[in-house]
């Protein structure tokens, strides 16, 4: 596998994918919503798929020696590797916003979501909506990548609005402390984005093998 | 022995259904596989490198499932469908250099020995070279690993007759090295010059799967003709008044 790795890095990522990842950097943004960051770096993957498309890498892998599955667990764990590249930035963001940062003006009247370990959970369940609506869409076909990204497109608008305007509910008020409140319970909350993130990732990954053995070339 | 046996071969699409299909490809051998266009020639081939999925049908690789061993079996096998279509903005080199990392067995010598027989140039992109040049450039890579079978969906097409030429050569110089050459064409004085057997194909069905000295010689005793040509029109050409009638 580490060699599909290799080869999806050097044959089948485009050099916007490894741009985009600077939008990580996004989630210093003050009056933004910072959740978007992690739906850029979706869509920088996204570029590699068109990229995919264009060049034929499908067919290419699918003719390499080895099971026609790995073709799918390559693109998975590439998708995977720029997502923790990019959940690694924004931990370092967040980390240096909620230390650093903390008593900066800007957070402290910051409207929009500020950068927490719910923010980091948030980040992750858009990730994870990559990786069942895009992926898990693209390897019915292997080619269409349109209504993909579409439905992929709407589960994070819905995820970002409801991650940026979870502290105006009562009670709520908390997550959106610069410098963080009730740690635990943000932790609990960024744990269980985690495992959704693994336990779906896993899922999308073991159906899109099933579809794509089915698919004629 | 056989490097290849396909047995009961059915793949249906709308308005086309691959019947039953049963061969086998012996070591050392080169098989031309010919038909119309649309007889379902790519989608047995393609069948047999697992790119599409036939609904019934056994195929074995040296004895060994396909199914069970796909790894294995294709660093074993070379395939090359006409013109490299992948990559085209990447250069050849950067491609290689990817590609030979999944073979053991790849052949460096054999690679450049190829490069320099077709003239072709590592720092180019596949979009930079005529469609010749890339089917010159598939065939370099599928020789280049040592393949013990070489499986080729028109490999002369879009060739010039001199290029045409020195590929039916390395095909008898292959044979004669013990490797198998599985191939399709519609250019049947190629097959002429150097398969052994031929398997054909019509609508969908297997019409023999023989020696090529055979069919030839019982063919024309039926007065069917007496070349691939002749016999293909013999079997297959209907005429425009019988189809309007139909």
């Amino acid at each position: 596998m580490k060699k599909m790795l290799d080869k999806e890095l050097r044959l089948a990522t485009s050099p916007l994918a490894w741009v985009f990842l600077a939008a990580a950097m996004m989630a210093f943004l003050p009056g933004y919503p910072i959740l978007m960051s992690a739906f850029f770096i979706g869509l920088g993957t996204f570029q590699s798929f068109q990229a995919v498309r264009e060049s034929n890498d499908i067919l290419y892998t699918a003719l390499l020696p080895v099971p026609k599955r790995d073709a799918v667990l390559a693109k998975y764990l590439s998708v995977c590797f720029f997502q923790m590249v990019g959940f690694a930035m924004m931990t370092a963001v967040t980390a240096v916003r909620m230390t650093l940062l903390k008593d900066a003006a800007v957070y402290r009247t910051n409207a929009l979501m500020n950068a927490s370990p719910v923010f980091l959970a948030f980040a992750l369940l858009i990730f994870t909506a990559f990786n069942v609506c895009f992926l898990g869409g693209f390897f019915k076909t292997a080619h269409a990548i349109g209504v993909p990204f579409l439905a992929y497109g709407v589960v994070t608008l819905l995820l970002v609005t409801v991650g940026e305007s979870l502290h105006f509910f009562p009670g709520l008020r908390f997550l959106n402390a610069p410098g963080g409140e009730r740690m635990g319970l943000q932790f609990c909350a960024l744990a269980a984005a985690a495992c959704v993130y693994a336990l779906l990732t896993v899922l999308s990954c073991r159906a899109s093998i099933r579809r794509f053995e089915r698919i004629d070339l | 022995m056989n490097v290849l046996e396909i047995q009961g071969l059915c793949k249906t699409y709308p308005g086309f259904y691959l019947d039953n299909v049963s061969f086998s490809v012996e070591r050392g051998s080169v098989m031309g596989f010919i038909g119309r266009n649309g007889a379902g020639k790519t989608t047995t081939l393609k069948s047999v490198l697992n790119l599409v999925r036939p609904e019934a049908g056994e195929i074995r690789y040296f004895g060994l499932d396909l199914a069970k061993h796909e790894g294995e079996i294709k660093k074993r096998i070379g395939y090359a469908g006409g013109a490299v279509d992948y990559y085209k903005r990447k250069k050849i080199r950067e491609v290689v250099a990817v590609t030979r990392t999944f073979y053991d067995n790849w052949d460096e010598s054999e690679y450049r020995r190829f490069l320099n027989l077709f003239s072709l140039d590592e720092n180019k992109t596949p979009a930079q070279l005529s469609e010749g040049m890339r089917v010159k450039l598939n065939l370099t890579l599928a020789l280049s690993h040592k393949a013990e079978l070489l499986i080729l969906d028109e490999p002369t097409s879009g060739l010039d007759p001199v290029s045409r030429e020195e590929l039916l050569e390395v095909f008898r110089y292959l044979r004669d090295q013990g490797v198998s050459v599985l191939f399709s064409t519609h250019i049947t004085s190629d097959l002429e010059k150097c398969a052994d057997d031929i398997t054909y194909i019509a609508r969908g069905r297997l019409i023999t799967s023989s020696p090529l000295a055979d069919f030839l010689r019982r063919s024309a005793a039926e007065g069917a003709g007496s070349s691939l040509d002749e016999i293909m029109v013999h079997y297959e050409k209907e005429s425009l008044y019988e189809k309007n009638a139909g």
